[in-house]
């Protein structure tokens, strides 16, 4: 199960002509999905006209926060007001930086070492503020979004209290 | 900031998550404080036998944050939320 937030902002108009529309994207997974596959996809929609994506994909680790080996890594999150967070960071963040469009995915379940956790993409005009505006989305994404992990090492399940530092 | 609810019970749905979800067992239950009752986040809190208010948790009522000592009307969701460990 999905759930996806799409909103398409103002139409830019460039030298007379319309451009795409810019968007902003933002879903929870439940299930595995394709990196290359959604930023194909979200480029070709949004991104075409940018000169700029700056793109940041976070992947479980092999070990628990202890140093132990990984089973599996638990992801839940209180639907609805997670969603509407995520949407509202990004918009705000979009604005703030000045940038055009972004990308928004993020796993729930319980996922495997190596899986795609998290993937952040915004593209603009200029590499400063997209890069910047990736960064602090990501940052508002790991402490002010209801998410929560778990890791599950030996049988034994543990929430994390915190998250890694950057 | 709504009138501070004095005169008549309190019916509140309340959610748990993550960790404060194990400890109590359960996901979602109502709790009920009683008429003269002030209504809030922390008095609901002392009716979850969960033990001291746990630094870091955070308070959402109808899916907003707001302060512990908010003031609670029937009806209304409430969610007690752990640290949050996103991304």
């Amino acid at each position: 199960m999905e759930t996806s937030w799409r909103f398409f902002l103002l139409s830019r108009e460039a030298e007379g002509m319309t451009s795409a529309h810019d968007a902003v994207q933002v879903a929870i997974h439940s299930q595995p999905f394709s990196a290359t596959d959604q930023l194909d996809r979200w480029l070709q929609r949004a991104g075409s006209a940018a000169a700029a994506t700056a793109v940041f994909m976070g992947h479980v680790r092999p070990e628990t926060m202890d140093g132990a080996p990984l089973e599996a890594l638990e992801l839940s999150h209180y639907p609805g007001l997670c969603e509407r967070l995520l949407l509202s960071f990004t918009q705000q963040q979009l604005s703030d930086h000045g940038v055009q469009s972004a990308l928004v995915l993020h796993r729930v379940g319980r996922l495997s070492p190596g899986d795609l956790i998290v993937l952040v993409a915004v593209s603009g005009d200029r590499r400063g503020p997209v890069q910047r505006c990736c960064s602090d989305l990501l940052e508002l994404l790991k402490h002010e979004a209801p998410f929560w992990k778990r890791e599950w090492s030996g049988g034994v399940g543990t929430w994390l209290g915190a998250n890694t530092p950057l | 900031m709504g009138e501070t609810r004095l005169s008549a019970a309190c019916t509140v749905q309340v959610l748990l998550f993550a960790s404060l979800r194990d400890r109590a067992g359960w996901s979602s239950r109502p709790f009920t404080l009683s008429a003269h009752t002030l209504c809030t986040p922390q008095a609901i809190w002392q009716l979850l036998d969960l033990g001291a208010w746990p630094g870091g948790v955070r308070v959402a009522v109808n899916q907003s944050f707001v302060a512990a000592d908010h003031p609670l009307n029937d009806g209304d969701e409430l969610a007690f939320l752990p640290p949050f460990t996103g991304g």
